[in-house]
């Protein structure tokens, strides 16, 4: 804050860490949405085949 | 409401021993996940994320819950506040966002101790899941960006930061 009161921006590495923050926001969004069902537990599930115990 | 100098101290230490605590859990975490990857024994892979599920439950989600709660505790009951500087705040949204992730992830480790549990022989490959390796790789990348700002405390007070210094600024020149 400068002395006469006015507000100041943000730091330079407030700005960098936003962007950043985006990028990831924007990847793992597009990834999800791409990959629909694949994300999640549904992925996880065991491949046919497979002999579950009773 | 500002805390005296001793019940501030042992706010902070419960602070720090929980989000260490946190980070060295998830460092484990890490290594279950390389465990479940590359060992060539079925039982070990097996074990691996068997016991992903209850550490997730009794370990990793209390300790973020208790970071989370340490940490608002420790911002509001100092001059540091909770929304007055921009390294808090990227704190607060880090411990959020991966508290939350955590919680969302738990049923997919739960998936995982399923699958583990009811398959039978030793077919690694439909045991073997990178998604844990992942989702704890970019957990450990994050709290350490939180450790580091905690240490560094970079410079930058937020618009309501500001206004609020100016009002205490004006209180004391009047």
């Amino acid at each position: 804050m400068h002395k006469s009161g006015a507000i100041v921006g943000a730091p330079r590495w407030v700005k960098v860490f936003g962007a950043i923050a985006l990028v990831v926001v924007v990847l793992v969004a597009i990834l999800l949405l791409t990959g629909g069902g694949d994300h999640g537990p549904s992925r996880h599930s065991p491949p046919a085949g497979l002999h579950p115990q009773p | 409401m500002t805390m005296g100098p001793r019940l501030r101290k042992a706010a902070l230490t419960a602070h720090v021993a929980a989000s260490v605590g946190w980070l060295g859990a998830v460092v484990v975490f890490v290594g279950l996940a390389v465990v479940g990857l590359t060992s060539g024994d079925a039982q070990t892979v097996r074990g691996a994320y068997l016991v992903m599920e209850p550490a997730g439950w009794y370990v990793l989600v209390p300790l973020g819950l208790l970071s989370l709660l340490t940490g608002l505790v420790q911002s509001l009951g100092t001059h540091w506040g909770l929304f007055r500087h921009y390294w808090v705040l990227a704190k607060l949204s880090i411990n959020v966002v991966a508290t939350i992730v955590l919680l969302l992830y738990m049923q997919t480790l739960g998936y995982l101790a399923d699958v583990a549990a009811e398959t039978t022989g030793d077919d690694l490959a439909a045991l073997r899941s990178a998604s844990p390796l992942l989702h704890a790789g970019a957990a450990l990348l994050l709290l350490l960006v939180a450790t580091t700002l905690s240490v560094v405390k970079p410079r930058g007070m937020t618009p309501y930061g500001q206004r609020r210094q100016q009002q205490r600024l004006g209180r004391q020149a009047g």
